[in-house]
């Protein structure tokens, strides 16, 4: 050892054997024998020390014939060389000095690079120290006194970094102002500029805990306001000179620029700060550009752009909303535009082929509206997949905005106030799409039950659908028109998940009505066949259906069934009544048809299978008797009245079957005018057909389903108010209103009147009971 | 392993020793990290003025059989501080009192804490038990209180007495 270590109880020989050490430590160039014996110098004098104290202490106790024991025993020495240290360090910082060929920022970076490691070896060769004397005081509370690693931070603090912040500061934004416009790339000493003010930030009461006071009060405050003023400047003119689709390009790219440099320089506390003011700034002063630009990237379906416009705005949530409101109301427009297109077109259409008279003017393919509506939902799911990312907030937009134009809109409600056509536009899809058709034909390709069932989710009218959907297939199962029983069931099987078991249980009691009709034919021939008898018709085609279930209603009417047919009927009822006692059974005569074979060909010609309502067999099964009758000997014999007479017998003269006497149209229901059966029947055809629909069945029909459906709601209305009212006893009016209309809603939309009506009813079948103006009472 | 880190003693005697064992001193752990965070060849002697080379063989030994120990940093833990010494450190500390003392000064001064803590508790295990006259033999303390000094202290303190 070159130099002999220093007296223990010498403090300025210590300190002066030690100094020299110090500089060569905080330079960073230091020997193990330099450290070792820096190192020991200090620790026997801490320890030296200590033990002549205490000797000390001993002593003055005893002179003093002080006994108090509770005196510390070993006092702890270091004070007086923490504040040559102290002083020491302060004097070095200041003696720093910046080269002429470098930037304060290059040497602060410089300077505090060497120092910092130089404080970390310091804290090791000052361990004794740290260990005893500076734990003990800050054990006893002097929050003033530091370990010397932080203690080296503090001078630097206070003799640098407090000295010198404002030059330190400017050069670091002007810094970060340069690198934004591109100009230089200084990130490395930006980087340990800024984390050095994040080590110079430490809690007094708890050394281990750094915090960022010194980063945010000195850097972050001033590099937020600036970053706010340049962004809100260079977004100003961008978009006096650019459109908003460049505009949203260069925020994105602006964003993602500023994200990577904070995660190059900047604390992590930043981000959050800094996203609010580039927010702010670059999102939501702009917003009101991004809304006007829009209504014109939807229209060119610009989903890329839109797409850019969603993730911008999604950063401001409630930047969104104006957005959404847009969307829904473009959706909606779109939709109505479409509809509205198609009306006028479908009655250009008919209007020029109107001399066809096959279809109505004005009248609407179902497919064709089904087929727009789904066009335009498709689109938007698209928008909504593709640019918004399935975000639930627009998924409920395009909800929406679908509900309105599809329950409302130019064909469905032509007056405000009419009752949404939707429901039966959409069941008679669904018949198009479920009847059976010829084999070549692909009219229903581009139609499917995913389309069936998007729409359905959208009517307000549930019941109103039920109801049509109902009727179209009793058609298609009574003249066996439907598609397999699979295709039909599974269409079924749908509505049930979409809405309920109950809503699809009438259709499902039509299916079991079909199955036990097939039951009792079989079983009904197996008698006929068995009885032998001549007059009864084996092959009788009957359907037994469910009054209630069915769209049909028993003949109201007279009507006396030819007596060829009597014994069957008879036959069929005994056969049923034993097996169904109690059970009611009712003819539905306008339904009934039949095949007559008629041996009116010319000679050496098989027989004409004669194909025709039950109503015209009875008026052609007599003239077996006589060629000629009267109208009103028809009237007397088939008991019907003149207008189904008229309206039946009209085919058999029109396809020349029956010679009309006089000819003339207006004379066929003249009592007097005579008809007979043409003795050489003429026609190509071996099977000819006269049941035609009868026009007065169809008209009865659209009004029959309407005053259906509004019973139907009543009854629903008033199960509703009873259910409800017998869980709670007792309700207020508007409450009770309320509750309705939540439990209908699966269904359709009840008025308020509707309600109110219903709930008088109820009254008036004491049911329910008027309590205190507005409350209802059940009664059981 | 390649011994390139040389102890010296305060009588000047060289101990090559391994860098593992000798990161037991936080010392010269802590030296170590600051001046060889990188490994070179040349054989570096490290000075130790306050350790004989008597002491230094006790140290070593020490540090040796627990290389490979990793002893947890948590500091002031007292379930560590009232625990029982260690079985292999009461035969390896079973020594001279004069020995025992300059362990504990050696593991203060290079901070070896569970080797300071050990000979703590070895002190104070001899202490244990015994009358004040029997500590006052066991250390060579000789008594310099008057009886009445001597009966005024153990009334101010007869609530700490073992009953």
């Amino acid at each position: 050892m070159s130099e002999p270590l220093p007296r223990a109880d010498d403090l300025s020989a210590t300190w002066k054997f030690v100094e020299p050490g110090l500089e060569l430590i905080l330079g960073s160039d230091v020997s193990p024998k330099m450290y070792m014996s820096v190192y020991t110098a200090i620790y026997n004098y801490c320890i030296n020390k200590s033990r002549a104290t205490q000797q000390q202490d001993a002593e003055v106790q005893r002179l003093n014939g002080n006994n108090n024991m509770n005196t510390q025993g070993s006092l702890l020495i270091g004070g007086q060389i923490y504040s040559k240290l102290n002083n020491y360090l302060a004097q070095y910082v200041q003696s720093l000095t910046k080269r002429p060929d470098e930037s304060f920022l290059q040497f602060y970076v410089r300077t505090w690079q060497r120092y910092t490691i130089g404080a970390g070896y310091l804290n090791n060769i000052f361990d004794y120290m740290n260990r005893y004397w500076v734990q003990k005081e800050r054990s006893d509370g002097k929050r003033h006194i530091y370990d010397v690693n932080t203690l080296c931070l503090l001078k630097w603090r206070e003799d640098m970094f407090r000295k010198n912040v404002d030059t330190l500061i400017n050069e670091i934004l002007e810094q970060i102002q340069l690198q934004r416009l591109n100009k230089v790339d200084s990130s490395n000493d930006l980087s340990i500029a800024i984390k050095s003010f994040v080590s110079l930030g430490f809690d007094s009461n708890d050394l281990k805990k750094t915090n960022l006071s010194v980063y945010m009060n000195d850097f972050e405050k001033k590099f937020l306001e600036l970053t706010r003023e340049f962004y809100l400047n260079e977004s100003n003119v961008f978009l006096q000179n650019n459109n908003v689709v460049d505009y949203m390009r260069k925020a994105e790219a602006r964003l993602a620029e500023e994200n990577s440099r904070a995660n190059l320089i900047l604390d992590e506390h930043t981000k959050k700060p800094l996203a609010d003011v580039l927010n702010e700034v670059l999102i939501d002063k702009h917003a009101e550009a991004m809304y006007a630009a829009f209504p014109t990237l939807l229209d060119q379906n610009q989903l890329e752009d839109i797409h850019r416009m969603y993730s911008l705005l999604q950063r401001v949530p409630p930047t969104l909303e104006p957005l959404l409101q847009q969307f829904e109301e473009y959706i909606k427009r779109e939709g109505l535009k479409a509809i509205e297109e198609l009306k006028e077109e479908a009655s250009k259409i008919s209007s020029s082929s109107s001399s066809n008279g096959a279809k109505k003017a004005g009248a609407i393919d179902p497919k064709l509206y089904v087929r727009t509506i789904i066009d335009v939902y498709k689109r938007f799911v698209n928008t909504v997949n593709v640019s918004f990312k399935k975000n639930g907030l627009f998924v409920k937009s395009l909800d929406n905005a679908s509900h309105e134009f599809i329950n409302k809109n130019a064909i469905a409600t032509p007056t405000p106030r009419s009752q949404s056509k939707t429901p039966e536009l959409l069941a008679k899809y669904s018949d198009t799409l479920l009847k059976r058709k010829a084999k070549d034909s692909d009219s229903t390709s581009d139609m499917s039950v995913d389309d069936l069932m998007t729409v359905f989710k959208f009517i307000n009218d549930k019941d109103a659908f039920e109801t049509h959907y109902r009727r179209l297939l009793a058609r298609r199962l009574i003249f066996n028109q439907a598609a397999t029983d699979g295709e039909e069931e599974a269409v079924i099987q749908r509505l049930k998940q979409e809405n309920s078991l109950e809503y699809t249980s009438k259709m499902t009691k039509m299916f079991q009505d079909m199955q036990a009709s097939q039951e009792l034919r079989s079983a009904f021939r197996d008698r006929a066949l068995e009885d032998g008898s001549k007059d009864i018709v084996p092959d009788f085609t009957m359907y037994v259906l469910a009054e209630t279930m069915w769209p049909f209603s028993a003949w109201k009417y007279p009507f006396k069934l030819p007596k060829e047919l009597l014994p069957t009927q008879e036959k069929f009822e005994q056969m049923y009544n034993e097996k169904h006692s109690g059970r009611q059974l009712k003819w539905i005569w306008n339904h009934c048809r039949g095949e007559v074979k008629a041996n009116i060909a010319k000679q050496g010609k098989p027989p004409f299978i004669l194909s025709m309502s039950v109503f015209q067999m009875a008026i052609i099964l007599p003239f077996n008797d006589r060629d000629t009758y009267s109208f009103e000997e028809l009237l007397d014999i088939t008991d019907l009245s003149s207008e189904y007479l008229e309206a039946s017998i009209a085919p058999l003269v029109k396809f020349k079957l029956l010679n009309q006497k006089p000819a003339a149209p207006e004379f066929i229901n003249k009592p007097n005018t005579k008809f007979t059966v043409v003795s050489e029947y003429r026609s190509k055809k071996m099977r000819v057909k006269f049941d035609y629909p009868l026009k007065i069945e169809s008209k009865l029909e659209s009004s029959d389903t309407q005053r259906e459906i509004d019973e139907d709601r009543k009854n629903f209305i008033q199960a509703c108010i009873v259910r409800i009212m017998k869980a709670r006893k007792m309700l207020n009016h508007s409450a009770l209103i309320n509750e309705v209309i939540q439990q209908a809603h699966s269904r359709f939309n009840p008025t308020v009147s509707d309600i109110k009506k219903c709930i008088d009813i109820l009254i008036e079948k004491e049911y329910l009971n008027r309590v205190d103006g507005d409350s209802y009472e059940y009664l059981a | 392993m390649v011994k390139r880190y040389v102890l010296v003693s305060s009588d000047n005697e060289k101990f090559p020793t391994e860098r593992k064992v000798m990161e037991k001193s936080i010392l010269l752990k802590n030296m170590l990290k600051d001046l060889f965070a990188d490994d070179d060849d040349e054989p570096i002697e490290i000075p130790l003025p306050n350790v004989s080379s008597s002491v230094m063989k006790f140290i070593l030994e020490w540090c040796e059989h627990y290389k490979d120990v990793d002893f947890e940093d948590d500091e002031d833990d007292d379930s560590k501080k009232s625990a029982p010494i260690d079985e292999w450190d009461k035969n390896f500390l079973n020594t001279d009192q004069e020995m025992l003392y300059e362990i504990i000064l050696a593991a203060n001064y290079m901070n070896i804490k569970p080797l300071l803590n050990a000979g703590c508790k070895m002190v104070a295990e001899m202490i244990r038990g015994k009358s004040p006259e029997e500590i006052r033999k066991t250390f060579n303390i000789v008594n310099d209180f008057t009886p009445e000094e001597e009966a005024a202290i153990r009334r101010e303190n007869e609530w700490a007495e073992d009953r």
